[in-house]
C-alpha cells in the first residue's frame, strides 16, 4: 500500500460523489475523490455542440437539489446562479391542444380552461392534494432519520399509493387526454410505466423537491447543470478535497471483512478506512467489490438488466421558429403528450425492442434562458426521449434522430430546416460514459437500506430513491458514514 | 321451487333482499334462509344463476355464453350449501393445452412440471387470500380511538401486485411454457405481462370451475330449499333510503320491497349508479366508485359443431390455447387500450360438449371461443355488423390453423363482444370479472369502500360478487361472507 493514507475515499465525481466528499472534508477529513473520466459533474455535463453551440447532456434541468446541499456548502458562493427558478411544465399536443402548467394554480387553471373546464375545475384540489401529500412525505426522502411518523391519513394514503398507477390516478381526476399525458410523463423514470402500481408515487416524490425555494419545479442554472458539478467541485477543492480525475477504480480492497481502500487501475493502492461509491448497487457490488464479498443472493436480486432506457438528442439549431398556434414561453419545460394510451404503447413497444411508433419526448430550450449558449440569435434544444430499447442499432439511431426532429417540426413549423447539427446518445452511450443508471427506483427504502452496503465501511453515495442529480443521497452517506462510529 | 310473480312480492316485508341471482347471490340467500331470515332474491333475467345460466344459441346447441367458467367454488362452501345434494356434480379440474399448428404443449394439473407447480402456489395463494377475507370479515381491523392503527398483516399474494406476469411465467421453462402460462393466466383480459403487477392475474385465473347443466339449478335448489324466495324477471332500480338506511328496494315496474338489508351482487359501479340517486352518495364514496376501473376485454364465439373436432379425447376436455406467443399479450393490450381490436387476439377454445354432452345434439358438438383484448368501445366508433362480422372471420381462420376443418362444420357462430356482454349479463363495460385486475384494485382496495367488507358505506347495504376481493378469488365465498354480515348486523340491531 501507498505511504498517503486518507479517511475516506470516493468513487465517482458525479453530484453524489461530489458532495460526500464536501461533506466529508468539513468534518475534518481527509478524502481521496479518484473519477476514472477527465472531467467532474457525471450526469451533470455540457458538451460542445458545433462551433459555439453548449448543450446539457445527461441532465437538462435539476429539479432535486437538496436545498440544505446548496446552503450548507454555500453552492452560491461557488458559482451556482440560477437564471430560471421555476421552469413551466408545457404539454404539448397535436393541433395546437396544450396544457401550460406554471406555478401559481390560478393561471394554470386559466391555461387548462382551454383544454378541459371539468379538469381546470379539478386542478386546485388535485394540486393541493398532491403538494401536501407530497410535504407530509418530504422527511422520509429527506432525512435519514425522519423525526416523527407519518400521520396517519398520510401513512394510509402512502401505503394506498404504493399500487396505485399514475395512469388510474390522473384518470381519476381529469378528462383531458394532454394534461393527464403531460402529468404522467415525470411518472416513467428509470423503466416505469405510468400503468404500473407505484408510478403514481413518482409524481408525489417529484412534487415533493424543491428548488430554489419552490416546491415542485424545474430550474436552469446559469450554465446549465454542469455549473453545479462546477460548483461542488470548486467547493470540494476549498475543503481540501484531494481530487483525481483518470484514476479509474479497479476494485475495492478488504481488511478483515471491511472495507480498506481501493486499488487504481494504475496499480496504486489506496488506504482508507471509507469508500464511497457513486455507482450503483450493483456495479458497485459485482464489479468493485471483491468476488464473494456478499452473497450471492444480493448479487442475483441485482442482476437485473434494464429492457429499456432513455435516449438525448441535442441539437443547434440556426433559428428557433415559434410554436403552432400556442402561447407557451420559451423556458419552459416541454412534453410531447398526446394520450395516455400511447405511453402505454411506447412501453410496450421499448420493451419489445422496437422503437415506438408515438414517441414520447421532454424537451428544452437552454438558450431561451440563457442566449450566451449558442452564437447570436442561434439555438439549443435538449431532448430526452424515454422509452426507448436499451439495446438500439445504429438503424434506430439514425431512425430516432430524424423522427425527434420531425415531432418538434410538427410543433414548431420549419424547425427541421433550421437544425445546424444534431447528436443522438442512445441508452448504451448514455451508460458507457456515465454507468449504468441500475433501474433503481427505490421510493419506499429507508435511506439505512438504500447507503450501507452488506460490506462495513462500503457505502453508496449516489443512491436516490429517484435517478436525479440532488447531493441528498452524498450528504446522507457522509453522515451515516460519520456518525457510524467509525 | 317457490318462485313468486311480481304481484306477489308486493308489499311484503323481508329481511334481507339479495338483487342477482349468481352463484354469490344465490348462497348468500341460502344462508341468510337458513339464518332464519326472510330472504327474496331479485333477479332480472328469466331464469336464475347469472353468469352460470345456460342458454341455447342455436336449436339444440347450449352454452353458458358468457364465460365458460366461473371462480373456484371452496369446499366449504359446496359443503355449506349441500350441493351435492342438489345434484351437483363438478367435473375434474381441466388441463390445458396451447396448440400451434406443428406442435402442443400441456399443463396437466396433476402431472409435475413449474408451470403445474406455479398454478398450485397460485391455488394455495388465493385460498390463503380467501380465507384472510374470512377473517377480515368476522373480525373488522382494529382501530383504537387514540395511537396509531396496527400495521395491517400483508394479504397473502401481496408480492404479486409488484411483479411482472412475465417473470413468473419465464420459471415455467422454454418460449412455448412461458406462452402457455401466459395464455391461461390472461384468459379474456387485456393486461401487458411485462408491467409490475400484472402477475395479480395469475390469482384469478379463468377455467377453475367449469359451467356444467345443473349448477344454476343446484345453487337455485339450495337457495329456494332453505326457504328463500325467488322473484326472477324482477329488475331492481333503486334502494330508498330512510334516515340514511336502506329502508326498500324498487323495481323496475314499479313495485316496491320492504327490507332491512340489502345485497347487491352486482358489479360496484352498477350498485352505487343504478341504485342511487348520484347526489345521495357520499362524496368520497361516490368518488371511489367513478375510479373504479370495469372495461371489459372479453368476447365470446359460441359454436355449434356438425361434428366433434377431430382431436385426442383428453384434448377434447382441456382448454385449448391457440397458438399464444409471449410477444403477442402486449400489443394486444396496448392495441385494446387504444380502443382496437387486436390483429390476433389471444384465444382460448373450449369442447364444452366434450365435458357436458348435455349441451349438444348426439354426433354433435359445442365449442366456445374466449377472445382476449377485444375493446368494449372501439375509438372509432361502434361495433357494426362488419366489424363483428370480420372479428368472426378472423377468429374462425385462427381455429381452422389449428383444427383443421372446422371452418366446414360450422352450423351456426354467435359472436358476443363486450357490449353484448354488458347488456346480458348486466356487468359494467361487460367486464365479466367484477373490475379490472390491477393492484390499485385487488385485497384491501377491491372495491376498497372504506368499509369493512362486505359492508359499505350506506347503512344496510352489503356487496358480494366480482368486485369484492373474495367474490374475485372464489364463487359463493363473498356471497355467504355477505350473509354472515347481515345476520351478525339485523340480530346485533347494528345500523351500519
Amino acid at each position: 500500500m501507498s505511504a498517503r493514507a486518507f479517511d475516506a475515499v470516493v468513487v465517482g465525481a458525479g453530484v453524489g460523489g461530489l458532495t460526500a466528499a464536501c461533506y466529508l472534508a468539513r468534518s475534518g477529513r481527509k478524502v481521496l475523490l479518484a473519477e476514472a473520466r477527465n472531467r467532474l459533474g457525471g450526469r451533470c455535463e455540457s458538451i460542445a455542440l458545433g462551433e459555439g453551440f453548449t448543450a446539457p447532456l445527461g441532465a437538462h434541468e435539476l429539479h432535486a437539489l437538496d436545498p440544505r446541499v446548496a446552503r450548507e456548502l454555500k453552492l452560491a458562493r461557488h458559482g451556482l446562479k440560477f437564471v430560471v427558478r421555476g421552469m413551466a411544465l408545457a404539454g404539448l399536443g397535436h393541433g395546437g391542444r396544450h396544457a401550460l402548467i406554471v406555478r401559481d394554480v390560478r393561471d394554470t387553471v386559466r391555461n387548462i380552461a382551454s383544454l378541459s373546464r371539468a379538469d381546470a375545475d379539478a386542478w386546485p384540489a388535485f394540486h393541493a392534494e398532491l403538494f401536501a401529500l407530497a410535504r407530509a412525505l418530504r422527511p422520509r426522502w429527506w432525512e435519514a432519520r425522519p423525526p416523527k411518523p407519518l400521520a396517519r391519513r398520510h401513512q394510509e394514503v402512502f401505503e394506498a399509493l404504493r399500487h396505485v398507477s399514475a395512469a388510474a390516478w390522473l384518470d381519476s381526476r381529469f378528462e383531458s387526454d394532454v394534461l393527464k399525458a403531460t402529468l404522467a410523463f415525470d411518472a416513467t423514470v428509470a423503466g416505469y410505466s405510468p400503468y404500473e402500481p407505484g408510478s403514481a408515487l413518482l409524481l408525489v416524490w417529484r412534487a415533493a423537491q424543491e428548488m430554489c425555494g419552490l416546491q415542485g419545479v424545474s430550474a436552469w442554472p446559469m450554465g446549465g447543470p454542469a455549473a453545479l458539478a462546477a460548483a461542488l467541485a470548486d467547493a470540494a477543492k476549498a475543503q481540501g478535497v484531494e481530487i483525481r480525475t483518470g484514476a479509474a477504480v479497479e476494485h475495492v480492497l478488504m481488511q478483515d471483512e471491511a472495507a480498506a481502500g481501493v486499488a487504481l487501475a494504475s496499480g496504486e493502492s489506496i488506504a482508507a478506512p471509507l469508500v464511497f461509491s457513486s455507482l450503483s448497487r450493483r456495479a458497485t457490488l459485482g464489479r468493485l467489490a471483491p468476488a464473494g464479498a456478499c452473497g450471492f443472493e444480493t448479487l442475483a436480486a441485482l442482476a437485473h438488466e434494464p429492457v429499456t432506457g432513455e435516449a438525448r438528442i441535442v441539437l443547434a439549431l440556426k433559428s428557433l421558429p415559434p410554436f403552432n398556434g400556442m402561447a407557451v414561453p420559451a423556458t419552459a419545460r416541454f412534453v410531447l403528450a398526446e394520450r395516455l394510451e400511447s405511453q402505454a404503447a411506447a412501453w410496450s413497444a421499448a420493451h419489445a425492442g422496437r422503437l415506438p411508433d408515438e414517441l414520447t419526448l421532454e424537451f428544452v430550450i437552454p438558450t431561451a434562458a440563457e442566449a450566451s449558449l449558442a452564437p447570436h440569435g442561434q439555438h439549443v434544444a435538449s431532448v430526452l426521449v424515454r422509452p426507448v430499447p436499451a439495446a438500439m442499432s445504429a438503424a434506430m439511431k439514425t431512425q430516432l434522430t430524424a423522427r425527434v426532429t420531425a415531432a418538434l417540426d410538427a410543433q414548431m413549423s420549419g424547425l427541421a430546416g433550421s437544425v445546424a447539427s444534431a447528436e443522438t446518445f442512445t441508452p448504451a452511450e448514455l451508460a458507457a460514459r456515465y454507468g449504468h443508471p441500475g433501474n433503481a427506483v427505490d421510493i419506499h427504502s429507508n435511506w439505512n437500506q438504500r447507503i450501507m452496503t452488506t460490506i462495513p465501511g462500503l457505502y453508496l453515495c449516489g443512491a436516490e430513491p429517484v435517478p436525479a442529480p440532488s447531493g441528498r443521497a452524498g450528504r446522507i452517506a457522509a453522515a451515516l458514514a460519520l456518525g457510524g462510529g467509525k | 321451487m317457490r318462485a313468486l310473480s311480481c304481484a306477489e312480492g308486493r308489499g311484503l316485508r323481508y329481511d334481507a333482499c339479495v338483487i342477482g341471482a349468481g352463484a354469490d347471490g344465490l348462497s348468500a340467500a341460502a344462508m341468510l334462509a337458513r339464518a332464519g331470515l326472510k330472504t327474496v332474491v331479485v333477479e332480472r333475467g328469466e331464469q336464475p344463476g347469472g353468469r352460470c345460466a345456460l342458454r341455447e344459441f342455436h336449436p339444440g346447441f347450449r352454452a353458458a355464453p358468457f364465460t365458460d367458467s366461473i371462480a373456484a367454488i371452496p369446499p366449504c362452501v359446496f359443503r355449506a350449501l349441500d350441493l351435492a345434494r342438489h345434484g351437483l356434480v363438478l367435473p375434474p379440474p381441466q388441463a390445458s393445452l396451447s396448440m400451434w399448428p406443428d406442435r402442443a404443449h400441456w399443463i396437466r394439473p396433476h402431472r409435475p412440471s413449474p408451470a403445474a407447480a406455479l398454478a398450485q402456489e397460485m391455488s394455495r395463494l388465493s385460498d390463503a387470500a380467501i380465507a384472510r377475507g374470512r377473517d377480515d370479515a368476522a373480525a373488522p381491523p382494529h382501530r383504537p380511538l387514540f395511537g396509531r392503527a396496527p400495521a395491517a398483516a400483508p394479504w397473502p399474494g401481496e408480492d404479486l401486485l409488484a411483479q411482472p406476469l412475465a417473470e413468473r411465467a419465464r420459471a415455467a421453462g422454454d418460449t412455448d411454457a412461458m406462452a402457455h402460462v401466459l395464455a391461461a393466466a390472461l384468459e379474456g383480459h387485456a393486461i401487458d405481462p411485462d408491467l409490475r403487477g400484472s402477475a395479480a392475474a395469475l390469482l384469478a385465473p379463468a377455467a377453475r370451475c367449469l359451467i356444467v347443466p345443473g349448477l344454476a339449478e343446484a345453487l337455485a335448489a339450495a337457495a329456494t330449499g332453505a326457504g328463500a324466495e325467488l322473484m326472477a324477471g324482477a329488475e331492481a332500480t333503486e334502494v330508498r333510503l330512510l334516515k340514511d338506511r336502506v329502508a326498500a328496494l324498487v323495481l323496475a315496474d314499479g313495485g316496491a320491497i320492504e327490507t332491512r338489508a340489502v345485497l347487491s351482487t352486482l358489479d360496484l359501479k352498477r350498485t352505487f349508479l343504478t341504485l342511487f340517486a348520484w347526489d345521495a352518495l357520499p362524496k368520497p364514496l361516490a368518488g371511489r366508485v367513478q375510479a373504479f376501473r370495469m372495461e371489459g376485454a372479453c368476447a365470446r364465439l359460441l359454436i355449434a359443431l356438425d361434428r366433434p373436432p377431430a382431436l385426442a379425447p383428453e384434448a377434447m376436455r382441456a382448454g385449448i390455447r391457440v397458438a399464444p406467443d409471449a410477444r403477442v399479450f402486449a400489443d394486444a393490450a396496448a392495441a385494446w387500450r387504444a380502443g382496437m381490436a387486436p390483429e390476433r387476439p389471444p384465444m382460448t377454445l373450449r369442447v364444452v360438449s366434450a365435458v357436458a354432452p348435455a349441451l349438444a345434439p348426439a354426433g354433435k358438438a359445442v365449442l366456445t371461443a374466449t377472445l382476449g383484448a377485444i375493446p368494449h368501445r372501439l375509438f372509432d366508433g361502434a361495433w357494426t355488423n362488419e366489424r363483428r362480422e370480420k372479428l368472426r372471420d378472423t377468429a374462425l381462420a385462427m381455429i381452422d390453423a389449428v383444427l383443421p376443418g372446422t371452418r366446414d362444420a360450422v352450423l351456426a357462430a354467435e359472436l358476443l363482444v363486450p357490449a353484448d356482454i354488458e347488456e346480458g349479463l348486466g356487468a359494467t363495460g361487460g367486464d365479466v370479472w367484477g373490475g379490472e385486475i390491477a393492484a390499485d384494485q385487488m385485497f384491501a382496495m377491491r372495491p376498497g369502500l372504506g368499509a369493512a367488507a362486505p359492508r359499505t358505506p350506506v347503512g344496510g347495504l352489503y356487496l358480494a360478487g366480482g368486485s369484492t376481493a373474495s367474490g374475485l378469488l372464489g364463487a359463493g365465498v363473498s356471497g355467504t361472507l355477505a350473509a354472515e354480515a347481515i345476520a351478525a348486523d339485523l340480530k346485533n340491531g347494528r345500523r351500519g
